[in-house]
């Protein structure tokens, strides 16, 4: 025993030269997984049954429209693409808030998130990816019906122009819809880890908070302070997505639509709480991930 | 009834941040309430209680209430700090609806009763008061039902609220006769005819009955079989 | 103690999730003193467990408590204290509350006083005003016992009692729960961990894959084994003498020079070996300093099992 220093015994393992994925690979396999997940795929059959049902309830009424379009005749569907998801928002709306925990609670709530940061992958770009991932799912949420109703438009021979035009301000109404949706039950479930609370949260935000607004913009308008109702606009962000879509003419009524400078202030705001959600889930995950 | 176990959920429901979210909604309701009613009338703060308090608020804070006395226990297991003891399990079901019961009513029904005062009082608000109580009433049974039976509860619930009874019950008028809202309205209908009436009184009254006596028992039903599982 | 002593009996229990076996045909009585239930994780040790404690339907056979069904029979728990291996989520309670709070669901007479002796057996007197969830895993642990002593009970049951305590804390536990045991309570508690099994438990109950394997003072289950080989360890004057010695004995299968001085020696019959070795090493002037059994542990009876 005379050599006490410490020695690395050789087991036979070989050492791995070749290349190696970078951040960006693994942030777009998470990126993929988390997509899936907030479908249940890749999960329990039980986890499927919510998504694909809501999924389901969301996207039947435009197969009936399509079909009615097309047995009847008519010239023109009976409603915009923009319309179609101001009908079904409760459904996208309680989409977001049963899945964004999915992505949010369980990886902090059980601490897996300290595996994720072992990795070479900083805990904002985790943070990123799952917003990413609900906002992408979101976006497949809402923009499928609107597919279905487009595809079934123009087989019925309705103008492309006209319904391609309407479409691509629907898809962009959604993407600024989803992103502000993803920040925000992102945000709450990262925040309230039990499940139920983050969910009745999101509800509140999402389904109260605008339920609150609609109301207020409705006795606005007929008490003619339309500038009270176009101001509380603001506040949500299904009426912020609504009144943008009034205002670009996409086919959505609201009591006060918003004109001149607060189309401008729409969008910002919209801009901005996707931001600050994004912003707030980034900083959560660092101040987890750094415990 | 067990008064320790109403004391321990009541504490459960109180001390923590679930109260303020729960005390959030009748602040909200109120407050709503009273600002549209001082910057206009009271008349025009009246369809805040048809559209808003009573399909939204009212059920929310059943949910909330009812899924947070039993949910968290049964979803970490430490419910069998309470079950390994001599007390019958429908008793527990029954303690635990009480708390249940209590908080919808003091967070969901009272301030809407508050809120229909504001907004003009008279029967109509003591008509909404009453279909709260019983709405409310119903609701939390109903709730903590699907709280002992699904891990899900509060979706599942919240399902139920808004797709079925609100989404649906639009857009079908027989949904009436499976909502609980509208068995509540049918009730208050009694008081103010401004209140609609969707189904029959009997109807009404029995479907509301059958369903909080049926989902207290069916709670401490499954109770009774309640099954400890290794983490999953 | 202060009422008559419990046995609980498992008759031919099974239990079955779907196409899983999780429990396959247990037969048991548990009475007064301390049992270990033993098995590597997946046993279906929980599964036992929980059908032992009235959390669990059996699928086949009866779990009785001197006589009584245990599942949906909430008055046997007057006899049972059960200590989960789940946390407490009571954390906004303190020790006191929560122990209190257990003796009234009893509805015991003086709760109170109760509460205050049970603390006094855990040794938690001191941090009782403490809120629980500023406690160490030692502490929450001897306060679920409290909880479940709280009433007297004839029966405790323990889930993975051991898990995450320190080493000091876990003297300081099986310290309580021989007392216990020697109070002619029925003791029976779960775990993994052959070391804890071993120093608390001279009776044990084993399940691997989720039949009952052995059952008895674990000294006794090992020598029941004689089909298997014994390994010793000796040390003497000269070892690879003795060694070469022995290698030439059929009684013996293997022998190995230790890095550190002395042989393992690895014996099929046990019989012919023990008259043998000392006239071998007579005859070729040895001296044996030590023989020792080098596997009397349970570690190497369970290590059998598994494998058999």
């Amino acid at each position: 025993m005379a050599d006490r220093a410490g020695v690395i015994h050789d087991l036979g393992y070989r050492h791995y030269d070749g290349p190696r994925d970078g951040v960006a690979t693994i942030a777009r396999t998470l990126f993929v997984t988390g997509l899936r997940h907030a479908f249940g795929l890749g999960r329990s059959g039980k986890s499927k049954i919510l998504p694909f049902l809501l999924l389901g309830l969301s996207t039947l009424p435009a197969a009936i429209v399509v079909g009615v379009v097309t047995l009847v005749g008519l010239s023109d569907l009976p409603l915009t693409y923009a319309g179609y998801t101001n009908q079904t928002q409760l459904l996208v709306s309680l989409f977001a808030a049963a899945q964004a925990p999915v992505l949010f609670s369980r990886d902090l709530r059980y601490r897996s998130i300290v595996l994720y940061l072992a990795r070479p992958l900083p805990a904002y770009v985790v943070a990123l990816t799952r917003w990413a991932s609900l906002t992408t799912a979101l976006l497949v949420f809402t923009v499928l019906p609107v597919l279905v109703l487009y595809a079934g438009g123009l087989l019925a021979g309705l103008d492309v122009s006209d319904q391609t035009t309407d479409l691509l301000k629907a898809v962009a109404l959604l993407l600024l819809v989803s992103s502000m949706l993803a920040g925000i039950t992102g945000f709450i479930s990262s925040v309230s880890l039990r499940r139920g609370f983050a969910v009745v949260g999101s509800i509140v935000a999402l389904v109260v908070v605008p339920g609150v607004v609609t109301a207020v913009q409705a006795i606005a308008s007929e008490e003619g302070a339309e500038q009270v109702g176009v101001a509380a606009g603001l506040a949500s962000p299904w009426s912020l997505t609504n009144g943008l879509a009034s205002a670009w003419d996409a086919g959505v009524e609201v009591f006060t639509p918003p004109e001149g400078g607060w189309v401008v202030a729409y969008l910002a705001v919209a801009v901005l709480i996707a931001g600050v959600g994004l912003a707030a889930i980034v900083a959560r995950f660092l101040k987890v991930g750094s415990q | 009834m067990n008064s320790t176990i109403i004391k321990l959920a009541a504490q459960a429901l109180l001390g923590r941040r679930r109260f303020w979210l729960l005390l959030a909604f009748p602040v909200l309701l109120i407050a709503l309430t009273v600002t549209v009613a001082a910057l206009t009338d009271a008349e025009a703060a009246w369809p805040l209680l048809p559209g808003l308090g009573y399909p939204v608020v009212l059920p929310l804070v059943a949910v909330l209430a009812a899924s947070s006395v039993l949910g968290p226990e049964v979803d970490d297991g430490s419910i069998v700090y309470l079950l390994s003891k001599p007390v019958s399990r429908h008793s527990v079901a029954l303690s635990k609806w009480v708390v249940a019961w209590a908080a919808t009513m003091l967070a969901g029904a009272l301030p809407l009763y508050v809120s229909a005062l504001v907004a003009g009082g008279g029967d109509r608000a003591l008509a909404a008061g009453l279909a709260a109580v019983v709405a409310g009433t119903t609701y939390s049974a109903l709730f903590l039902a699907v709280s002992a039976v699904t891990r899900h509860a509060v979706i599942v619930s919240l399902l139920f609220v808004l797709i079925w009874e609100g989404l649906l019950g639009n857009l079908l008028s027989g949904v009436a006769w499976l909502s609980v809202a509208q068995w509540g309205l049918r009730i208050g209908h009694e008081i103010s005819t401004e209140l609609p009436d969707p189904t029959n009184l009997p109807w009404a009254i029995a479907a509301s009955l059958v369903v909080t006596v049926g989902g207290v028992w069916f709670a401490g039903d499954r109770l009774r079989s309640f099954t400890l599982r290794g983490e999953d | 103690m202060s009422g008559p002593e419990s046995t609980l009996v498992l008759e031919s229990v099974s239990r079955w999730f779907g196409n899983v076996v999780a429990v396959n045909d247990v037969s048991l009585t548990i009475g007064p003193g301390v049992t270990g239930l033993l098995g590597p994780n997946g046993a279906g040790k929980t599964t036992l467990m929980a059908m032992m404690t009235g959390f669990l339907a059996p699928s086949a056979g009866t779990v009785t408590l001197d006589g009584e069904p245990v599942w949906r029979h909430t008055e046997a728990y007057r006899r049972i204290g059960l200590v989960p291996e789940r946390e407490l989520s009571f954390g906004y309670l303190t020790g006191r509350q929560f122990v209190r709070a257990n003796a009234d669901l009893h509805r015991l007479p003086d709760a109170s006083a109760a509460t205050e002796r049970i603390l006094g057996v855990v040794d938690m007197v001191e941090p009782a005003g403490r809120r629980m969830d500023t406690y160490s895993k030692g502490m929450r642990q001897r306060i679920k016992i409290a909880a479940a002593l709280v009433h007297d009970p004839a029966v405790l049951m323990l889930d993975e009692p051991f898990n995450g305590v320190d080493p000091r804390q876990r003297m300081h536990l099986m310290d309580l729960l021989r007392r216990l045991g020697d109070e002619g309570r029925t003791v029976l508690f779960s775990s993994h961990i052959l070391e804890e099994v071993e120093r608390l438990a001279r009776h044990i109950e084993v399940v691997v894959s989720g039949r009952h394997a052995a059952s008895g003072d674990f000294g006794a289950i090992r020598r029941l084994m004689t089909d298997r080989p014994v390994k010793y360890a000796i040390t003497s004057s000269d070892d690879r003498a003795l060694a070469a010695l022995l290698i030439a004995q059929p009684s013996v299968r293997a022998v190995r020079l230790r890095p550190d001085g002395g042989l393992d020696v690895q014996v099929d019959d046990l019989g012919s070996f023990a008259v043998g070795l000392p006239r071998w090493a007579r005859t070729a002037d040895l001296s044996l300093y030590d023989l020792s059994p080098s596997d009397e542990s349970l570690e190497s009876v369970f290590a059998y099992l598994v494998a058999r």
